[in-house]
């Protein structure tokens, strides 16, 4: 029996499918997240199968997590975000006790016990400062891609002090600091510097090891070590971690075909 | 019992009181469909789900027709004391004289929650300085410039000192408007010196008795404010009478709450539970009322307990919630989410607890006023948490927090850790803004995932 587990992110629509008694992954993909999530999500669906040479009844459950989880319509049951995340990067990383999730919308915290089940979690939703979003900003207000901006953080001497309370005004002191001379480099590894600060903070006073990061943001180099500066802790980013959160909902998918 | 325990919209409550009626049902001189509350522009009403027993409808109706009841009052002649910053302490006295009428001016901070966008309050605040920035409690200032709501009461008290920073900037600015207010101080509450001679409050926390002893003078001067307003004298005999009726209505409470939070199947929905809990601290303006409400509502749950039905699954996550929302429609979330309410501390847990009645009346307040979890520190306040959390037998602990609002923005990560220490029990906080429409799907996600978290841990 195969199942699937899809990710409706802010920014990506991310699918795994997975036999549901092996847990292996047979497929997986992305798209864009658009206005019509869920004709996006079944479109990148059906083009999954029609590459794996499967049919829609080949799939025993469907289970959705992400922000648009609730508008997919081919899912049969939904699970939060945080659920999926914690159990995608625990298949991954079996040691894994603080999971680090930082996608295009929101970043959270998650804490897991020796089981790997989630303890609590922390998330900021309400600004912008700790997400994936102040990457695109500045990269738009620098003119570069967001696939180079680790590149060139990497190349800063001294990075620029930038705030992480509101990305709106965080555009502003850039427009500022580019006014000024500031290179390029030390805006992007300040703003790095910022996201992760932001991010650390929902940690509160505990946090335990080992550190795995995760989300679309955790492809961007150098906000690993942005992050390990802020926490003064090894940060390890997770495999494939743009798509944990969909794993995650594929392994629970499949837990769900054998629990019933 | 009424009928099969649902939770029903606005305008299923226009057939459901068609068939209560037909059925004989007994209505109050406030009583009606519920509907014509939003005539007024309370247009979230419109969007919650109600318990559908005529205790619940009771329970709303006299909710909705306080505004009406303290003008009745004054019509005939009686006194209105509207007392600020006192959870459970001055209506007690007030009520101990019967041609007084207390009120809780505060309360003001729901008409934005219910009424949305079709009231001025909030914008009256901002014109006065005091802008989002603080606690929804400054719509206050509104009802009191617009005297839209409630009558301009006749005497204003407010407590000071170990207060909400928030509300006192706000009562100052109330002050500076021409509103003469009678302060009154509430120091905070400390631990006793090794040899300080001390008391034991009720709800367990200890101070010293000097501090007892000074709230004792500050109630005292309190006191003779009434006894001048009513032109009667407050003895001890009607203030211990008056004690004696509060308790009264905390203990309907406290039985509510123990079948409510403990039956296997919630008999009683957490937002009719959160507007009852409220009447322990204000009794809605009508003290002989809020006991006879708290009965129909107690009879109502008893029978549901003995019938052995509900709401919501027999599953549902167990969870304690910490502060007041200031968006009813959050109490129906956590339900639609898979959570019901094993406990709460909605910021008056002393005003729940029994006044001691073997003591001097004024003293026995004058405890009670201290045992207040807002004069304590959060450390105090987190142990009567963790307290409730193992006699409830909640599975988490869920804090609201009220954007704005400074004595709950800083207690949650104590809160919390303390709780995660003790208990080992899943803390989550979330913020509550007046209108969460917009942040509803986050607000979802966390309490979603909360639940999935409880029911995890359930699995061996």
């Amino acid at each position: 029996m195969i199942c699937a587990g899809i990710d409706a992110g802010s920014r990506t629509i991310k699918i795994v499918l997975m036999t549901a008694e092996t847990q292996e992954v047979i497929a997986k993909g992305l798209a864009d997240q658009g206005v019509k999530q869920d004709k996006l999500t079944s479109g990148l669906f059906q083009k999954l199968l029609k590459n794996s040479a499967l049919d829609k009844k080949d799939i025993g459950r469907i289970v959705a997590t992400g922000y648009g989880r609730n508008a997919v319509s081919i899912a049969d049951t939904t699970i939060t975000e945080i659920t999926c995340h914690a159990v995608g990067v625990r298949h991954l990383v079996p040691d894994a006790m603080t999971v680090i999730d930082i996608g295009g919308e929101d970043s959270k915290l998650m804490r897991l016990d020796k089981a790997g089940k989630v303890r609590d979690f922390a998330m900021n939703d309400r600004c912008a400062a700790g997400t994936g979003r102040f990457l695109e900003v500045v990269a738009r207000r620098l003119g570069v891609s967001i696939s180079s901006l680790g590149q060139m953080a990497a190349k800063s001497r001294s990075p620029a002090p930038i705030s992480s309370m509101c990305v709106v005004f965080a555009e502003t002191e850039i427009i500022g600091l580019l006014a000024s001379g500031v290179a390029r480099e030390d805006i992007i590894a300040g703003v790095q510097s910022a996201i992760a600060a932001r991010v650390t903070s929902l940690a509160g006073r505990n946090i335990d090891l080992p550190v795995v990061f995760t989300g679309g943001v955790a492809l961007v180099s150098g906000m690993d070590t942005a992050l390990q500066s802020a926490l003064g802790q090894t940060v390890t980013v997770s495999p494939d971690p743009q798509m944990t959160g969909a794993l995650g909902a594929a392994i629970l998918s499949a837990e769900q075909i054998t629990h019933y | 019992m009424t009928d099969m325990p649902r939770q029903i919209t606005l305008q299923e409550w226009d057939q459901q009181y068609e068939q209560l009626q037909k059925a004989g049902l007994y209505q109050p001189d406030y009583g009606g469909l519920l509907s014509r509350h939003i005539e007024d522009g309370d247009t979230r009403l419109s969007k919650l789900r109600y318990d559908n027993s005529a205790a619940a409808l009771r329970l709303w109706n006299f909710l909705l027709t306080e505004e009406e009841r303290l003008h009745k009052a004054r019509a005939e002649g009686k006194k209105l004391v509207g007392t600020m910053k006192d959870l459970g302490t001055i209506p007690v006295m007030a009520y101990s004289l019967d041609n007084l009428v207390a009120f809780y001016p505060d309360g003001a901070w729901w008409i934005p929650c219910v009424m949305e966008l079709n009231t001025p309050l909030l914008r009256i605040a901002d014109t006065l300085g005091i802008d989002e920035s603080f606690c929804p409690v400054r719509a206050m200032l509104g009802a009191f410039l617009t005297g839209a709501h409630f009558p301009i009461p006749d005497l204003l008290t407010c407590s000071v000192g170990a207060t909400c920073d928030d509300f006192s900037a706000i009562a100052q600015r109330l002050n500076g408007l021409g509103y003469p207010i009678l302060w009154w101080e509430i120091p905070h509450r400390r631990c006793p010196e090794p040899d300080e001679p001390m008391v034991m409050l009720p709800g367990g926390f200890l101070a010293p008795k000097s501090q007892v002893e000074f709230v004792e003078s500050e109630l005292n001067r309190l006191k003779t404010a009434l006894e001048d307003l009513a032109g009667r004298r407050l003895d001890d005999r009607k203030l211990s009478a008056g004690i004696k009726k509060a308790n009264l209505v905390r203990s309907y409470l406290a039985e509510l709450r123990q079948l409510v939070f403990t039956a296997p199947l919630c008999p009683m929905p957490a937002l009719e539970m959160l507007i009852a809990e409220m009447l322990a601290i204000h009794f809605c303006s009508d003290q002989n009322e809020t006991i006879i409400v708290l009965q129909g509502l107690l009879e109502e749950v008893k029978s549901r307990v003995r019938a052995g039905v509900g709401f919501l699954s027999p599953d549902a996550a167990r969870i304690f919630w910490v502060n007041p929302v200031a968006d009813l429609q959050v109490m129906n979330l956590l339900e639609d989410c898979g959570g019901r309410i094993c406990g709460t501390e909605y910021l008056f847990t002393h005003a729940l607890d029994t006044i001691p009645q073997n003591l001097p009346p004024i003293e026995a307040l004058a405890q009670m006023a201290l045992a207040d979890p807002m004069a304590g520190s959060s450390i105090d306040r987190a142990s009567r948490i963790c307290t409730d959390i193992r006699t409830f037998g909640a599975e988490a602990l869920l804090i609201s927090r009220i954007p704005g609002a400074s004595h709950c923005a800083l207690e949650g990560q104590v809160i919390g850790e303390i709780v995660q220490d003790q208990l080992d029990i899943p803390v989550v906080e979330i913020e509550v803004p007046p209108l969460t429409g917009s942040i509803r799907p986050k607000l979802c996600t966390r309490l979603e995932a909360l639940v999935e978290i409880v029911k995890k841990r359930r699995e061996k």
